[in-house]
C-alpha cells in the first residue's frame, strides 16, 4: 500500500502544523473555522488517487488526519481542483456539483465561508523574525506587488478580448453572442411549445374518436 | 550477524525451562526481567526522548501520530496509556479528550512515570490526567473501565505477554479499542539488513554518546528481535479475547501497529 501510514502522517502533520499557524495569525478566522469545526469534516479526494483527509478540532488547534473517521458531521468527495477552488474562496464549487455534500449542508456553507473570512497577518509573522520596520517595508512591497499583478491580469485579458472582438473580428463580440443565444433560447422554447401543442391536437384527434364501435 | 547477535531459542519452550525468560539475547529467571529492564529505564529516563530522536530520526512521533489517529478517542473518553513513559501519547489523549475525559499515564518505572509526570506539568497538560505506577500484567483498574488502552514500545520488556494482553482487555470496555505499537519485523530483507547493521552498531555508540550507556542501547536492539513478530502478536491478541484484529506496518515494518477490539 503506498503511501504508507508513516508517508500518510508526515503529510498530515505538516498540513496541520501549516494550518495551524496560518490560524495563529488570524484570530477572528480561527475561530470561524472552529465554529464550522462542530464536528468533524472529512474530505474525500477521488482523483489521480484515492485520499481521505479529517479535519477536527483538538483543544484549541485543529486536526488533520489520514484515516476516516466513524461519525463524520460533513463530508465532502471532489477533485483536488474543487478543493483548491473551495479553499480560494470560489463559492460555486457546491452549486455546480464539483464538490458533493453529505451530512449538513449548512455546515458546508459554514466551513466555506469561513474559508472565505480567512486573512492571516503574514506581517505580523514576518515582523517577528526580521523586525517591524523590514517586515512593513517587505509587506508593502509584496502588497503592492500583487495588486499590481492582479490589475495587469485584468488589463490583459481586457486587452486580448478587445482585440479579438474589435480589432480582429475572429470572434463575435460579447452583447452580439449574448442576444444570439437568447435568440436561440426563445427559439428553443417556441418549439417545444409547438411541440406541445401539436402533440395536444393530435391526442384530442384520438379521443374524439367514438368509443363503442 | 555475529555471534554476539545470534537469538537464543525461544526461553520456557523446551528443556523444561518454564521458569525463565529472554532478556534481551540472554535467558533470566522470570523473576528477575521486571527488575532487570526497571534499570535499563532508570538509566535512560534522563535522556528518553533525545535518543528517541536521534535513534528513530523524528519518525517515532509519525509512528505515534498514526497511532492517536486510529485510536477514536472522542471528547469524554477514558484512555489508558500503559508504559507511558515521557508521556508523548498522553498529551495528545489529553487534547482529545478535553475537560470531559480521563486519561491514566501509566509505567512500572518510577523514573520514567516522573520524567513523564514533570513534563507534562511543564507543557500545561493538568486536570485530566492521572499518574499511576502499575505493571501491566496486574493492572489495578477496574473491569469494562476503559474506551481505549495503548501500550507503545512497552510490550516487548513486559515479563508475560499473554497476561499482560488478557489484563489490558480486561480494562477495556466492551467496544474498546486496544492499541500495540511496538518494533517487528521488517518486510524487505534488504531493509532488514540494513537495520540489523545499523542496530547493532550505531544504537549502541549513539547510547554511549549521548546517555553514557551503551548496554542498555544493546538490551532495546536485541529485545526488539526477541519480540514475537507481527502474525505472532495478532494471534496473541486474538488469542487474549479481542476480535477484528489487524495491524499496520509502518517503515517498512520495522514498527508495526496491533489494533483489536474488545467484543
Amino acid at each position: 500500500m503506498f503511501p504508507g501510514p508513516t508517508v500518510l502522517s508526515a503529510v498530515t502533520a505538516i498540513l496541520e502544523s501549516a494550518l495551524n499557524r496560518a490560524l495563529e495569525l488570524d484570530p477572528a478566522g480561527h475561530q470561524a473555522l472552529m465554529e464550522a469545526l462542530a464536528g468533524p469534516v472529512q474530505l474525500n479526494i477521488t482523483d489521480p488517487i484515492t485520499f481521505t483527509y479529517t479535519l477536527d478540532r483538538a483543544g484549541k488547534r485543529v486536526r488533520v488526519g489520514s484515516q476516516p473517521v466513524e461519525q463524520p458531521a460533513l463530508e465532502i468527495t471532489g477533485k483536488p481542483i474543487a478543493f483548491a477552488a473551495l479553499a480560494t474562496g470560489d463559492d460555486r464549487v457546491f452549486a455546480d456539483g464539483r464538490l458533493q455534500v453529505t451530512g449538513d449542508t449548512a455546515l458546508a456553507h459554514q466551513l466555506q465561508r469561513a474559508l472565505n473570512q480567512l486573512e492571516p497577518d503574514w506581517e505580523a509573522a514576518m515582523a517577528r523574525h526580521i523586525g517591524d520596520v523590514p517586515a512593513h517595508f517587505l509587506g508593502q512591497r509584496i502588497r503592492g506587488a500583487l495588486r499590481w499583478s492582479r490589475q495587469a491580469f485584468h488589463s490583459l485579458n481586457a486587452s486580448i478580448e478587445e482585440y479579438v472582438h474589435e480589432e480582429s473580428r475572429s470572434l463575435p463580440g460579447r452583447r452580439e453572442l449574448e442576444a444570439t443565444f437568447a435568440d436561440i433560447d426563445e427559439l428553443s422554447l417556441r418549439t417545444e411549445r409547438l411541440e406541445a401543442r401539436l402533440t395536444l391536437i393530435e391526442n384530442h384527434g384520438k379521443t374524439d374518436e367514438p368509443e363503442n364501435l | 550477524m555475529s555471534e554476539q547477535q545470534t537469538p537464543p531459542r525461544q526461553a520456557g519452550n523446551s528443556n523444561g525451562q518454564n521458569d525463565v525468560t529472554h532478556f534481551g539475547f540472554r535467558n533470566v529467571p522470570k523473576s528477575q526481567k521486571a527488575s532487570q529492564v526497571a534499570e535499563v529505564f532508570h538509566s535512560v529516563a534522563g535522556k528518553y526522548d533525545l535518543m528517541n530522536d536521534l535513534m528513530s530520526m523524528g519518525i517515532h512521533r509519525l509512528w505515534k501520530r498514526f497511532t492517536i489517529e486510529l485510536s477514536g478517542v472522542r471528547p469524554g473518553h477514558q484512555v489508558l496509556d500503559i508504559a507511558g513513559g515521557t508521556g508523548d501519547l498522553t498529551m495528545k489523549f489529553s487534547d482529545l479528550v478535553g475537560p470531559s475525559g480521563k486519561v491514566v499515564l501509566a509505567d512500572i518505572n518510577a523514573s520514567m512515570l516522573q520524567v513523564g509526570r514533570s513534563r507534562l506539568t511543564d507543557r500545561g497538560y493538568a486536570g485530566n490526567i492521572e499518574y499511576v505506577q502499575a505493571d501491566a500484567e496486574h493492572l489495578p483498574f477496574p473491569d469494562n473501565n476503559f474506551n481505549a488502552v495503548s501500550i507503545a514500545f512497552g510490550l516487548r520488556n513486559v515479563t508475560d505477554k499473554d497476561q499482560a494482553l488478557r489484563d489490558m482487555t480486561r480494562a477495556l470496555k466492551p467496544g474498546g479499542k486496544l492499541m500495540v505499537l511496538e518494533f517487528s519485523k521488517p518486510t524487505n530483507p534488504l531493509l532488514s539488513k540494513a537495520y540489523d547493521a545499523y542496530s547493532f552498531s550505531a544504537l549502541p555508540l549513539m547510547g554511549q554518546l549521548i546517555a553514557g550507556d551503551s548496554e542498555s542501547y544493546k538490551y532495546l536492539a536485541e529485545s526488539i528481535r526477541m519480540h514475537p513478530d507481527q502474525e505472532t502478536l495478532k494471534g496473541m491478541m486474538e488469542n487474549a479475547g479481542l476480535v477484528n484484529c489487524k495491524y499496520y506496518n509502518m517503515t517498512g515494518g520495522i514498527v508495526a501497529l496491533h489494533v483489536g477490539i474488545k467484543p
